[in-house]
């Protein structure tokens, strides 16, 4: 059983640092906000799975890293945002595995969706020091396809409520999310 | 009645006709089959009545009872009763199956679905079409085999309940027993629901000896050259389309 833990920022901009000893899932909601996270994993054979969901309407940034400071830990991060109107959202997402933390897992995976013309940037770095890991990364910066949209509306689904369920499916992106703990960011994403 | 009035179409920002003066007219009730080699328009014709972004018309006019719907979006073309069943059903990560359904649903209906009847319904659709029930609460398409995401498009139809049915090339990728699981569904659904016609487009006459069509006809070049019975099919799985390119 892993520790689960849940934040929401809201309009706010926050500093988090994580000193992680167990296995651990961190579910990171942020409307409109910047994030610093840095994310220590300090414990052998421990799992961090990091899923940030971010809703932004101003310029706004995020600056992850993890850093594998044991030997047999695996990260997984997943950022999803979605950027509202045309204003700048930047993600720099760093993974680094130190020479003597061998057997590591550690991957990212990172995705940002225009609505409008926002200017989005996804800066993905991978610091590897150690030759026995498993690592990867990858980065999408778009508009949901027309052929997703062509699809659900195939089924009489209105043109609002397929971007309504695109979005849903986009920023809630993991099937453990308890939604009740959720509410004020489910009720943005219907704002959208 | 769907009725496709001397249509012509082409892909958007392209000046070639993919459809040229095509006409159809398929009554309540009626199974017509269209055939032709690849290339021909088919599937172009499909997705142009279901009023795909990629296409155009450039004349002519598509009805439902009479009803233009040419200029309608695709979700007011479906709620008029129109159900296309794609040839490569689009994966959706993030979109759960049973989500979709019941949107879909949602609207069509003017109260909301009950999500009991929902669920007891739908779990009595998907073992009629041999789907396991897990794949409900999964990303819709993800990770399915090409014979699920067709079991897949059946269970929408037998959940939506469509009076004008659209089938493009519903057998591509299925094995013999799904072929053959895919064909009784659909035949019972045409048993239930008497009035509803049915367009069925392939390149093969296999599909057409389980759900027998009323007329075939032969695309080439965007338009029909040819209508006739269920001989004109086996002609064509004989003698191949040579007599009817241009």
């Amino acid at each position: 059983m892993s520790k689960e833990i849940y934040v929401l920022d809201n309009n706010e901009s926050k500093d988090y640092k994580y000193n992680i000893e167990e296995d651990t899932i961190i579910y990171h909601f942020s409307i409109n906000g910047s994030s610093n996270v840095e994310i220590n994993l300090n414990k052998e054979n421990i799992n961090l799975y990091y899923y940030y969901n971010n809703i932004n309407y101003d310029d706004n940034k995020l600056n992850i890293k993890v850093n594998h400071n044991k030997d047999n830990t695996h990260s997984e991060v997943y950022n999803h945002g979605v950027n509202v109107k045309d204003n700048y959202l930047t993600y720099n997402v760093e993974g680094s595995v130190l020479k003597n933390s061998n057997k590591c897992i550690c991957n990212q995976d990172n995705q940002i969706i225009n609505i409008r013309n926002g200017k989005s940037t996804i800066k993905p770095n991978l610091l590897i020091d150690n030759y026995d890991v498993d690592s990867n990364h990858a980065a999408y910066i778009g508009k949901f396809k027309d052929e997703y949209l062509f699809y659900l509306m195939s089924r009489g689904i209105s043109k609002k409520n397929a971007y309504l369920l695109l979005l849903k499916g986009f920023l809630i992106n993991s099937d453990s999310i308890d939604l009740g703990k959720i509410d004020k960011f489910l009720l943005e994403i219907e704002r959208i | 009645m769907l009725e496709v009035k001397n249509l012509s179409a082409k892909v958007k920002d392209s000046d070639i006709n993919i459809l040229n003066k095509l006409s159809l007219k398929i009554k309540p009730g009626e199974v017509h089959a269209i055939m032709g080699p690849n290339g021909t328009g088919k599937s172009t014709l499909s997705k142009v009545i279901m009023g795909h972004y990629s296409y155009e018309v450039t004349s002519g006019d598509i009805l439902i009872d009479s009803e233009s719907i040419k200029d309608l979006d695709t979700d007011e073309r479906a709620k008029k009763g129109l159900f296309l069943c794609m040839q490569d059903p689009t994966v959706i990560e993030g979109v759960s199956n049973s989500e979709f359904i019941r949107t879909a649903l949602n609207e069509k209906s003017e109260e909301k679905v009950n999500l009991y009847t929902f669920m007891k319904d739908i779990e009595k659709s998907m073992d009629e079409v041999s789907l396991d029930s897990n794949m409900l609460h999964r990303s819709l398409n993800s990770g399915f085999s090409g014979g699920e995401k067709k079991k897949n498009e059946i269970l929408q139809l037998k959940c939506l309940k469509p009076k004008y049915i659209i089938l493009d090339e519903i057998d591509s990728g299925l094995d013999v027993d799904s072929l053959k699981i895919v064909s009784k569904n659909i035949n019972n659904y045409l048993k239930e629901n008497k009035e509803t016609s049915v367009l069925i487009i392939t390149h093969y006459p296999r599909i057409l000896e389980y759900i027998k069509p009323d007329y075939v006809h032969i695309l080439s070049n965007g338009s029909i050259k040819t209508t006739g019975d269920m001989s004109l099919a086996k002609k064509v799985e004989k003698d191949g389309y040579g007599d009817y390119n241009e």
